[in-house]
């Protein structure tokens, strides 16, 4: 051991220590730093990104036939949960597995960040995408489907919007609380977004019979549509969209709980 | 905010640590701590306890029961003002592979609340000769040049406590003697070091004490060279003795036992 040391402050002999006073960074400071880091991540992956946005637009634009037939709120609204589904499902799960995997968060967790503040920052990059995705289904649906919408329907619709996205970001949580592998976490996100659309698709179309119809209907998928359909247009709105919207809340709350009971900052 | 309690503690104090796994008993009763300006190096075999120990000192997982101090602050009452006393560097270096060198700089700098303009970030870099690369992905770092950028970001707060966690694993001979002579570098300045490793010669070259744990308790904790003098005549260090010399591994494998553990 060296005979004296000299500190940032001062010089001092071995065994005597100076502590200078311990500046917490603020929340705001920490927040913003780790938001400036996360998008730059998430505009790196803006390839998967778009792809997550493109798949709703096309179906919006294949889609086009059935406004006449279906109202453009039922078409919209269709497009915006299929977007939805992705960004919470595959944007953020994937994600955190990911960075999981990788240890990132392990690095995270040994700084003075408070770990409330790592996932809340994530979570307001996939909020930014879902105001992205949805204005640009608006937009796509406007110019393209010739979709209109009253002036309250468009603002209703980006709020029910975003509480249907909470709905996918806690599933995605619960996804990542009971697997660690990150592949399985891909394929299992996968497998959850197709089977929510095929089934939530088909069985409103009443193609899978009636009772399975009526389980879609109040399944995550179905619960989310139907908000966002009364929200677009919200004469419509009714005592079933409302039972719909406390079952959308009830399906957050309880993703949530058990999303976060279950997540471990790490695979080992 | 409290004050740390005194001025002549140690930076690091550890006290009747206990880790459990369920069952299994990781770390039993450790103690030891370390003062400003020295290396002090936790050595073990596999599965010994080392990395638990040092996991719980991090905070990366809750000890079952015992105090761990940092600057005077406990972790159970303070553990923002603990995290902030210290820099960790991790096994694996874990940064997000999108950002560049120096915008990782920059939002760890930002949790810590040290601001850094560019060219701040760049005389950073260029301390640590890597002034061309503040544009590169940490992937695209050879490991020598991310174990310092590692190092710089564990630093870049100037805390009281470093902790390391085998520092010099996968690096070639010249990347681990520069990374030796920045972490004596670092002792001079003042900084406590805590490392992990599994090189004898590493704790020899570096390390003013070391601490051997074993199956979760701590066997001898001295200088490297009082430990080889107060165990040269032990007969299992003699048997475990390959050159007649006794050397510092040698009295590692005579205390731990030769089998290989998982």
């Amino acid at each position: 051991m060296s005979s004296t040391i000299t500190s940032t402050a001062t010089t001092i002999t071995p065994g005597q220590t100076i502590q200078p006073p311990v500046n917490l960074p603020s929340t705001a400071a920490v927040f913003s730093g780790l938001l400036r880091a996360d998008l730059t991540t998430q505009w790196r992956n803006r390839r998967a990104s778009i792809m997550v946005i493109l798949i709703p637009t096309i179906i919006l634009m294949a889609w086009k036939g059935l406004v006449a037939k279906f109202g453009g709120a039922f078409v919209l609204s269709n497009c915006i949960t299929v977007g939805l589904n992705a960004i919470g499902l595959m944007g953020y799960t994937n994600t955190v597995a990911r960075d999981r995997d990788k240890g990132i968060f392990q690095r995270l967790r040994v700084t003075p960040a408070p770990r409330w503040i790592i996932i809340a920052s994530r979570l307001v990059v996939q909020l930014a995408m879902i105001i992205i995705s949805t204005l640009i289904l608006f937009l796509i649906g406007y110019q393209f489907d010739h979709i209109t919408m009253p002036a309250t329907g468009y603002i209703y619709a980006f709020l029910a919007a975003i509480v249907g996205g909470a709905v996918y970001l806690s599933l995605g949580q619960v996804i990542v609380g009971l697997i660690y592998n990150p592949e399985t976490v891909q394929v299992t996100t996968r497998l959850v977004y197709f089977a929510f659309i095929m089934i939530g698709m088909f069985a409103q179309f009443g193609m899978l019979g009636k009772e399975l119809g009526n389980i879609a209907d109040w399944s995550p998928y179905g619960a989310v549509r139907n908000i966002i359909s009364a929200s677009l247009s919200p004469a419509t709105w009714n005592n079933k969209t409302s039972t719909a919207l406390l079952i959308t809340f009830g399906y957050t709350a309880v993703f949530t709980i058990l999303g976060i009971r279950w997540f471990r900052w790490s695979n080992k | 905010m409290n004050t740390p309690t005194s001025q002549y503690q140690p930076v690091l104090r550890v006290e009747n640590l206990d880790v459990r796994y369920g069952s299994f008993q990781a770390v039993k009763n450790v103690s030891f701590y370390v003062h400003p300006g020295e290396i002090f190096g936790l050595l073990g075999p596999n599965g010994a306890g080392k990395t638990s120990t040092l996991s719980a000192v991090e905070g990366l997982l809750k000890p079952d029961s015992g105090t761990i101090r940092v600057a005077g602050y406990d972790y159970r009452k303070q553990p923002l003002h603990v995290r902030a006393s210290m820099g960790v560097q991790l096994q694996s270096t874990s940064f997000q592979p999108e950002l560049t060198v120096s915008e990782i700089i920059q939002l760890y700098a930002g949790i810590y609340g040290i601001p850094l303009t560019p060219e701040k970030i760049v005389a950073i870099l260029a301390g640590i000769k890597l002034e061309d690369s503040a544009n590169k992905r940490f992937g695209q770092l050879s490991g020598g040049q991310q174990q310092r950028v590692s190092l710089v970001i564990a630093t870049i707060h100037h805390p009281p406590l470093v902790l390391m966690d085998e520092p010099t694993t996968g690096l070639d001979p010249q990347s681990r003697r520069q990374l030796w002579e920045r972490i004596e570098s670092m002792r001079d300045k003042g900084h406590a070091i805590l490392l992990t490793t599994h090189s004898m010669e590493e704790a020899e070259s570096v390390c003013d004490r070391i601490a051997i744990i074993d199956h979760g308790q701590i066997i001898t904790t001295d200088s490297p060279q009082a430990i080889i003098d107060s165990n040269r005549d032990k007969p299992e260090v003699i048997r475990a003795s390959r050159r007649g010399k006794i050397t510092l591994e040698d009295v590692f494998i005579g205390l731990t036992g030769a089998a290989v553990r998982s």
